[in-house]
């Protein structure tokens, strides 16, 4: 009678929760996977790779779908409370927004059938050479976030959300850089505008992976800091920290 | 705080008890949370439960607030249900349980010697697991309490308590028909309706429900939940519950319980999404039990 044990009474439980924890995992290795592969099609002027890319992005909707499909039958059987509650939600966020990084990715993708694929002329290399540095940087920020949700790792996650203000401050400089552009050759207007789609799309893909930081906040602590500025959010870490 | 032996149906000395502290280490034995409300209906202090030589409630101190529903949670052997029986002295009826501490109702010692148990169980009502009807019709099942307590003197007055108990136990217009059929013929959740319109009849301001639903299938523990939440406008519920579920769904605040230890008391949406402490929470989420 009432003894302790390492997991849940009903192991099953484990299993369910660890089978959720790895799907996330799987999707999104997937989602990173495509991000990689699209920006390749840029640099390799390859717009046949790119509509791969984008019909690829069917396997993360359905893993989506699954992933919904599980979540609810778990609720169903074991009604979580608590923590296991917490990681549930948390997954099902993360799992919505790797899903929304494989729509953006596929604006990459479609930015290079647009450059590549068509009789206008080629742009200049330089105005996509913020597309690499902002792939490169966004790149990280998802794999750290998923690195931080695997490990419940709230110092990754905080760097994260930190990233994302650097992340913030590199799109604007890129939009000035790109606007500074077209004020030289306005030609290059039909270009810019995708390459500025991209960089949005890149942009966005650096948010989710702020988000899935967010949630990790959220799962370890209990907060929902995702509104809260960085001070608010260290404050709230700092209170939390046993250490402090 | 000093704690006064109020109450010792037993010869059994204190020295004799076993410190159940022993089995859980000292942080946890301090319970976690606010255990005092603004505007209490029951004040306990200090409660200590034993049985013979073995302690099964440790230093509970907990406030039980006007018109709350709190609700009382642990696994099996921890004391909820032995917590609950103090409210009213029923444990009085067992020879070999001694209490101590304070347990107030409106400011007065519900342990103090002048104090009769009969009209204190009136005021602190109780709902068993098991309906228990008497062996009497329908009418009389919820009669016999008023007219042993006095509470009326005409057989008219009797009608207006027996329609109005019913009525608010939700099962008035279920029984009209057939006031003068046995309560034992009813189902199981009528039967239960009933045992609450019998508990109300006597004008009681607090009622304790030890898991009231664990024998009702659950359309009639829905029957029972709806009915605890339009009750606790007007009286005080402490309801025993292995149902998380059910503690989630009807009150307002939970206790959780631990080897007879108050581990835990909170608001129930903290308690069930952020609880404070490791036990709670390896309770809640199926860890042990």
């Amino acid at each position: 009678m009432n003894e302790m044990t390492e997991g849940h009474t009903v192991k099953r439980f484990d299993e369910e929760m660890q089978f959720l924890h790895r799907l996330v995992l799987e999707i999104g290795g997937l989602a990173q996977d495509q991000l990689k592969r699209a920006v390749q099609t840029l640099n390799d002027k390859d717009p046949a790779t790119a509509r791969e890319v984008i019909k690829r992005d069917q396997e993360l909707n359905d893993l989506d779908i699954q992933a919904d499909e599980e979540f609810i039958n778990l609720i169903i059987k074991r009604q979580p409370m608590a923590k296991d509650l917490r990681e549930i939600i948390t997954i099902s966020k993360a799992v919505s927004d790797l899903e929304r990084v494989g729509d953006e990715v596929r604006k990459i993708a479609q930015l290079t059938i647009h450059i590549y694929d068509t009789d206008r002329s080629l742009p200049t290399l330089q105005i996509l050479r913020d597309i690499n540095t902002m792939a490169n940087f966004v790149s990280n920020m998802l794999s750290a976030s998923l690195m931080a949700f695997d490990k419940l790792d709230i110092s990754r996650a905080i760097k994260v959300i930190r990233q994302d203000v650097e992340l913030e401050e590199e799109y604007k400089s890129a939009l000035r850089r790109l606007s500074t552009f077209v004020m030289e050759d306005a030609r290059s207007v039909g270009h810019m505008i995708d390459v500025a789609l991209g960089l949005r799309a890149l942009e966005r893909i650096g948010g989710h992976a702020k988000n899935i930081a967010g949630y990790v906040v959220f799962l370890v602590t209990s907060k929902d800091v995702r509104h809260d500025s960085l001070d608010a959010i260290e404050a709230t870490l700092k209170l939390h920290d046993p250490r402090s | 705080m000093q704690t006064n032996t109020l109450y010792n149906s037993s010869a059994t000395q204190p020295d004799n008890c076993i410190n159940i502290q022993s089995s859980i280490a000292s942080d946890d034995c301090h319970t976690v949370g606010n255990t005092s409300v603004k505007n209490p209906r029951m004040n306990c202090r200090n409660v200590d439960v034993f049985y013979a030589d073995k302690q099964a409630i440790n230093q509970v101190t907990l406030d039980i607030g006007r018109n709350e529903v709190i609700a009382m949670i642990g696994p099996s052997g921890c004391g909820k249900s032995t917590f609950l029986r103090c409210l009213n002295r029923m444990n009085d009826t067992i020879d070999s349980c001694r209490i101590s501490g304070e347990i107030l109702l409106d400011g007065q010692n519900i342990y103090d010697k002048r104090q009769d148990v009969v009209p204190l169980r009136a005021q602190v009502g109780m709902v068993f697991q098991k309906p228990n009807p008497f062996p009497k019709s329908i009418y009389e099942n919820v009669a016999y309490g008023p007219r042993i307590h006095g509470l009326t003197s005409t057989k008219s007055d009797l009608d207006i308590i027996v329609e109005s108990s019913l009525n608010r136990a939700g099962l008035w217009d279920e029984v009209k028909d057939r006031l003068n059929q046995p309560g034992t013929g009813l189902s199981g959740g009528q039967q239960q309706r009933l045992c609450i319109a019998r508990t109300i009849a006597v004008g009681p301001e607090v009622i304790l429900m030890d898991e009231p639903c664990s024998a009702l299938d659950p359309i009639a523990t829905a029957k029972i939940e709806e009915l605890i939440d339009e009750l606790h406008e007007e009286y005080t519920i402490v309801i025993v519950t292995h149902s998380m579920q059910q503690a989630a769904r009807v009150s307002q605040r939970t206790a959780y319980f631990h080897l007879g230890n108050l581990i835990e008391v909170g608001e129930t949406n903290q308690i069930f999404s952020n609880p404070r402490h490791k036990l709670t929470e390896d309770y809640i989420t199926g860890r042990f039990g």
